[in-house]
C-alpha cells in the first residue's frame, strides 16, 4: 500500500500545490488587511469598530474563505484522485493488481487526506501561530473561537469523499453522478444550525462515514450499484439521497413559487405618539399607504390637509422608546443559540478609548482591554476594579441577555449596575437593587429579586435618551445616568417578559408596555392582552390599559408548504425535531407529514413496479416499498439513479418481454435460448489438437 | 470448471443498454496453451476480457479463471495473472523505472532480469518520461510490466494495435521469446493473422458479439475450404448451401468458400453442372476475412454489376 501512497502523493501533489498557494495567499492577504486596518486604527483612524474586524479568527471573510477553500479544495481533490484513473485502460492498471480493492481505497484515501491536511491545515496553521503570537491582534482569544473553522475544515473530508463518489460512479444519468455532493451541502448548512457541538459532530461523522463506505463500495464495483458489497449499497443511497432531495426540493420550489408571486399585508401592529396615544397600524393592499386608526378604529386625519397622513410622516411623531426581552422566571425561556452563534459571541466589543480597545469577555463576564498601537493585553475590570490578568479575583460581571445591547454604558451583576470607566481603570456602582424578595411586587413569584436586564443607550433615533432601565425579576426601574432611580414600576403580569419604556417627552411622562413571553402566548392561542401603563416622573401610574395582543403570530402552515412537502421525506420531518433546540421546531409537524407521507404513498406502487421492471428479488422488492414509504418522491429519484434499466427481449418461450439480466425468464422461468446456428460453428473438444 | 482449463464461462453474457455485446459465451481455453481470440472490430473481445479481469460485472452467466470466480478473483490470482491492456495506458508522469518500481512493490515474484530484457529489447531509457514514449514503446514498457511478474496466465488484449511493422515485429518476438513457457497460458486477442499463424494453438472467433469458432488452428483451416467451379458461359445462381460463406461470380467461373466441405456440399456444387470443379488453397488470413466478412455472393461480371442498383 506505501507504494500506492507514494504513487498517490506524487500524483497529485501539483494539485495540492496550487491549492496550498492559493489559500496561503488569501489568508495572507487577510493578514495584511489586519494589520493595515490596526495601524491605521492606532494612528487614529475613525470608522465602523465589529468584533469581527478586530479580531482576524472570528471575522467572517476568514471563517467564509476557508468553509469554501476546504469544501472546494476536498470535491476537487477527491474527484481528480479517480478522474486521473478513470480512462478504462488505467483504471484496469490501477486495480488488477495483487491487492485487495479495499487495500486500494485506503492507499488512495490515505493519501488524498494528507494532502488534504496538507492544503488546507498549513496555512490555517501558520495563520492561528500569527494570530496567537503576542502584539500581532489586539483581541481577546479564546480556543472555542476556533471551533467553526475547525468544523468547516473537518467538513472538507465529507467533501472530499461526495467529490471521489462523483468522479466513481458509473451512473446512467450523468446529472446523477454529482449527487452525492448534496450530501457535503447539507453538511454544510446543518453544521451552522443544530443546536449543540456533539450534533455537529455527529452530523460530520455520520455524512462522512455513509460516503466514505460508498466510495469503498464503489472500488470493488467499478463504480456500478449492482455489484456492491452489502454495506456499500444502503451506504451510497443514503449518500444520493440528499442530492435526491435537493434537487426535487428545488424542482417544486420553481413549480409552486415562482409562478405565484401573492402579497401577503405585514400584520397590523401599535405605535405610540410623543404624546402618549396609541394608534394601530394596518396594511391592508400593495401598494397602499397602510391605515392609521387609534384605539376607537377612528382614522387618524392631519388636521392641516383634511386627509390620512403618511406613515412616514406619521413616524416623525413616534416616541422613543427601548426595549428588553429579559427571561423572567421559565428557564426553558432563556435564550439558546446554536453552537455557532455562541462561538463567534465568545467575546464582544465593548468600547474604545483614545488608545484602547475594550472587549467584554462572555467566560469571565469582564472588560479585557487590548493597547492599540502595541496590540498587548492591558488588563481587565471586573465589578471590584482592575486587574492585570483576565480572571480578576473571580469577580464578574453577569452576562448580557438576549435583545441586551452591550455596546452600550453600563455592566451589571446580580443586584448591581455599574459604570466602567476604563480609561481611570475604575468601575463605579451606579445602582443596587433593595428589595430582598419580590413577594410584594409579584407575589406568584416567591423568589428573590436579581437584575435580569439592563440598558442604557444614550442615543436613539436622534434623540438624547440618557436613561438607564433596568429590569429585575420584580421591578422595572428607570434610572438617570448617575444611577438615581426615576421610578420603578412592578410589570402586571411577572411573566410578561417584552418590557417596552417609551418616554413621552411631549407630556414628560413614560409609558411601560409588557408583553406575554412568546411561550404563554402560545399557550392561550394569543388571547393575553398586552398591558401599558402611563407613568408621571415620579413613577405614579397615571392610567393602564389592555390592549387586544397583535405582536402574536403563530406560525401557520401555507398552501406553499402544504405543496413543498410533497416533494420531501416523510423521515425528514421525523429526523428533524432530533435536533431539538431553538433554531429547530421541536415538534414533529404532523400536517406537513400527512402531506408527504401521501406523495409517498403514491411512490410505493411505482416503486414497487420499477422493482418488478428491474427483475429484483421479492426482499430487494420490499426494500425498496419502505424505503419509498420513508423517502417518497426523492426515495423515488434515489431509486432511478442507483438501480440500472435492465435491457428485455422476447423471450422464446412465452413470447413476453423478459429482462436479460436474469438466468430464466421472470415469466415461465425458461432458460435462455443459445444464440441461432448459423451452420458455421466450429466447436472442438478441449486440447483435441495441441 | 475443467482442471485442464485455466479460463472457464458458462453462458457469459454482456449488455451494454439494448445491446449485447458478448452473447452466451461458453469458452474453455487449456492450461499451456496459446490462445487466440478473433473476431472484427467490437464483436465483443475486450468485454470478453474485461469480464474474465473482473473489470465489467456480465449481464449474466459465470465464469472462472484459474479456478477463481471471475466476480471475485483475489489478490493471490491477480498475481498470478498478467494482463496487457489494449490501449498501453500508464502514469504519463512516471518514468520507465518509476514504471518498474512502482510495479514490483505489488509482485513478490518480480523478475527484473525479464523487466529490463524487454525495455532493453524496446530500447527505453530507463529514465524516459512515459507520456514522451511513442505509442510502440510504450506497448513494449506494458508488456515488460506484465512479463516482469512471471504470470501463469498472460492476458494480452490486442498487443499490437496501432504499432508500426518494427514495434509490431518487436512486441510478436518477445511474446515468442519471453513468454512461451510450458507451465504458461497465453490468451490474447489480435487483428493480426500472421501472429496468430505463427504463435497459435487455438483460436477463438467472435461474430457479432456470439462465439462461433473454437478450435485448434488447424482445424479452422481445415474446415474452410475454397473451390473453384467452371462453366462454358455464365455460372448459374448459386442455391442455398449449408456452410457457404462467399461466392464469386466471374465469367465463365464460380469460386466458393464453404464451411465444412463435406459430400452433400460436393453434390450440391455438381448438380450446377460445372465443366471442372477443383479444390484451391487458401491462406487462414484469406479464410478468416471469408469467415468474418459479408456473406453472400458477389459478382464479377460486368453487365451483371451494372445492373444492380
Amino acid at each position: 500500500m506505501r507504494a500506492l501512497i507514494q504513487k498517490e502523493l506524487r500524483e497529485n501533489l501539483k494539485l495540492a500545490m496550487l491549492g496550498l498557494i492559493i489559500y496561503s495567499a488569501i489568508l495572507a492577504l487577510n493578514i495584511h488587511t489586519y494589520s493595515h486596518w490596526m495601524q491605521s486604527v492606532a494612528a487614529g483612524g475613525q470608522g465602523q469598530r465589529e468584533v469581527v474586524m478586530m479580531q482576524p479568527l472570528v471575522s467572517g471573510g476568514f471563517w467564509t474563505v476557508s468553509g469554501i477553500v476546504c469544501a472546494t479544495f476536498g470535491a476537487i481533490l477527491g474527484w481528480f484522485q479517480i478522474h486521473n484513473e478513470r480512462q478504462r485502460d488505467l483504471w484496469a492498471f490501477l486495480v488488477h493488481r495483487p491487492a485487495t480493492r479495499t487495500q486500494i481505497f485506503f492507499g488512495k484515501i490515505l493519501a488524498g487526506l494528507m494532502l488534504y491536511l496538507l492544503v488546507a491545515g498549513l496555512p490555517l496553521a501558520g495563520y492561528l501561530l500569527w494570530a496567537l503570537a503576542p502584539g500581532h491582534v489586539a483581541a481577546p482569544f479564546e480556543w472555542a473561537v476556533l471551533w467553526p473553522v475547525a468544523v468547516f475544515f473537518i467538513s472538507g473530508m465529507v467533501y472530499y469523499f461526495a467529490g471521489m463518489l462523483t468522479g466513481l460512479r458509473q451512473a446512467r444519468w450523468y446529472a446523477s453522478r454529482a449527487l452525492g455532493l448534496g450530501t457535503a451541502v447539507i453538511v454544510s448548512m446543518t453544521i451552522m444550525l443544530v443546536p449543540h457541538f456533539w450534533q455537529v459532530l455527529a452530523v460530520i461523522l455520520i455524512s462522512g462515514g455513509i460516503l466514505a463506505t460508498a466510495v469503498w463500495g464503489g472500488f470493488h464495483s467499478n463504480g456500478y450499484y449492482c455489484s456492491q458489497p452489502v454495506p456499500g449499497k444502503p451506504a451510497l443511497i443514503a449518500a444520493l439521497m440528499p442530492g435526491c432531495a435537493i434537487v426535487i426540493g428545488f424542482a417544486a420550489l420553481l413549480l409552486i413559487k415562482v409562478p405565484r408571486q401573492t402579497y401577503e399585508p405585514a400584520p397590523p401592529y401599535y405605535r405610540m405618539n410623543k404624546d402618549g396615544t396609541i394608534y394601530k397600524i394596518t396594511s391592508r393592499k400593495e401598494g397602499w399607504e397602510p391605515e392609521i386608526a387609534d384605539l376607537e378604529g377612528k382614522p387618524l386625519v392631519d388636521p392641516k390637509t383634511g386627509s390620512a397622513p403618511k406613515l412616514a410622516e406619521f413616524d416623525q411623531r413616534k416616541c422613543y422608546e427601548n426595549t428588553l426581552w429579559p427571561s423572567f422566571y421559565n428557564p426553558a425561556e432563556a435564550y439558546r443559540d446554536t453552537w455557532f452563534n455562541n462561538s463567534c459571541n465568545r467575546f464582544t466589543f465593548w468600547r474604545e478609548t483614545a488608545d484602547e480597545f475594550w472587549f467584554y469577555c462572555n467566560r469571565n463576564g469582564r472588560l479585557a482591554g487590548y493597547d492599540k498601537k502595541t496590540r498587548q493585553f492591558i488588563g481587565s475590570l471586573g465589578p471590584d476594579g482592575f486587574s492585570k490578568d483576565l480572571t480578576g479575583n473571580g469577580d464578574h460581571f453577569d452576562r448580557a441577555g438576549y435583545n441586551e445591547p452591550l455596546q452600550g454604558v453600563v455592566l451589571r451583576d446580580a443586584r448591581t449596575i455599574y459604570q466602567p470607566y476604563p480609561e481611570h481603570r475604575q468601575v463605579k456602582a451606579l445602582f443596587t437593587i433593595t428589595n430582598e424578595n419580590c413577594q410584594a411586587a409579584a407575589p406568584a413569584t416567591n423568589s428573590s429579586d436579581r437584575i435580569i436586564g439592563a440598558v442604557h443607550e444614550v442615543w436613539i433615533n436622534g434623540y438624547d435618551w440618557n436613561y438607564i432601565i433596568v429590569v429585575t425579576r420584580c421591578y422595572v426601574h428607570l434610572l438617570a445616568p448617575d444611577g438615581k432611580e426615576l421610578w420603578r414600576a412592578a410589570p402586571a403580569y411577572p411573566k410578561y417578559n417584552h418590557v417596552t419604556v417609551a418616554c413621552l417627552e411631549s407630556t414628560n411622562q413614560f409609558a411601560l408596555w409588557t408583553s406575554p413571553a412568546w411561550w404563554l402566548q402560545d399557550k392561550s392561542g394569543g388571547k393575553l392582552p398586552e398591558h401599558v401603563t402611563w407613568l408621571d416622573q415620579d413613577g405614579r401610574v397615571l392610567k393602564s390599559i389592555d390592549l387586544p395582543n397583535l405582536s402574536y403570530h403563530p406560525f401557520k402552515f401555507v398552501r406553499e408548504d402544504k405543496l413543498m412537502s410533497l416533494a420531501m421525506p416523510p423521515a425528514l420531518f421525523v429526523i428533524i425535531p432530533l435536533f431539538e433546540g431553538d433554531p429547530w421546531p421541536s415538534a414533529i409537524p404532523w400536517v406537513l407529514v400527512h402531506f408527504s407521507l401521501a406523495a409517498a404513498l403514491v411512490c410505493l406502487p411505482i416503486g414497487w413496479w420499477l422493482g418488478r421492471r428491474y427483475n429484483l428479488s421479492l426482499p430487494a422488492r420490499l426494500g425498496w416499498a419502505a424505503f419509498q414509504l420513508c423517502f417518497g418522491i426523492p426515495g423515488l429519484l434515489a431509486q432511478l439513479s442507483v438501480e440500472e434499466w435492465p435491457a428485455r427481449e422476447p423471450c422464446p418461450h412465452c413470447k413476453k418481454l423478459r429482462v436479460v439480466d436474469g438466468e430464466h425468464c421472470e415469466h415461465c422461468s425458461a432458460d435462455f435460448a443459445p444464440p441461432e446456428k448459423n451452420g458455421t460453428e466450429i466447436f472442438e473438444p478441449l486440447g483435441a489438437a495441441k | 470448471m475443467n482442471e485442464q482449463s485455466v479460463i472457464s464461462t458458462r453462458g457469459l453474457t454482456r449488455y451494454f443498454d439494448k445491446k449485447p455485446a458478448v452473447q452466451d459465451l461458453n469458452l474453455e481455453v487449456p492450461r499451456g496453451s496459446v490462445f487466440a481470440f478473433l473476431g472484427r472490430n467490437g464483436s465483443g473481445k475486450t468485454t470478453t476480457i474485461r469480464m474474465l479481469l473482473g473489470l465489467l460485472e456480465p449481464t449474466r452467466g459465470t465464469g472462472g479463471v484459474l479456478g477463481y470466480d471471475i466476480r471475485s478473483l483475489p489478490p493471490e490470482a491477480r498475481a498470478r495473472i498478467g494482463y496487457l491492456t489494449e490501449e498501453h495506458q500508464l502514469y504519463g508522469w512516471m518514468s520507465v523505472r518509476e514504471c518498474g518500481e512502482f510495479q514490483s512493490r505489488f509482485y513478490p515474484r518480480w523478475n527484473e532480469k525479464i523487466f529490463r530484457g524487454v525495455i532493453g529489447h524496446f530500447n527505453l531509457k530507463p529514465t524516459a518520461r512515459v507520456k514522451d514514449l511513442s505509442r510502440g514503446e510504450r506497448a513494449g514498457l506494458c508488456l515488460g510490466l506484465t512479463l516482469a511478474p512471471e504470470p501463469e496466465l498472460l492476458v494480452l488484449d490486442d498487443p499490437a494495435l496501432g504499432l508500426d511493422p518494427v514495434a509490431h515485429r518487436s512486441l510478436i518476438e518477445s511474446m515468442i521469446y519471453l513468454t512461451r513457457r510450458s507451465d504458461r497460458t497465453i490468451f490474447f486477442s489480435s487483428h493480426q493473422l500472421a501472429d496468430v499463424e505463427r504463435v497459435a494453438d487455438y483460436i477463438a472467433i467472435l461474430d457479432r458479439s456470439v462465439l462461433r469458432v473454437c478450435c485448434s488452428l488447424e482445424t479452422f483451416r481445415n474446415s474452410v475450404q475454397q473451390v473453384r467451379l467452371r462453366f462454358p458461359g455464365a455460372p448459374p445462381p448459386v442455391p442455398h448451401i449449408p456452410g457457404l460463406l462467399q461466392a464469386f461470380r466471374a465469367e465463365g467461373e464460380l469460386r466458393l468458400i464453404c464451411m465444412h466441405y463435406n459430400d452433400a456440399t460436393e453434390q450440391a456444387l455438381r448438380a450446377l453442372g460445372p465443366t471442372q470443379m477443383e479444390p484451391l488453397p487458401i491462406s487462414l488470413e484469406d479464410a478468416f476475412i471469408s469467415y468474418l466478412g459479408e456473406r453472400g455472393e458477389k459478382s464479377f461480371i460486368l453487365a451483371e454489376t451494372e445492373a444492380q442498383p
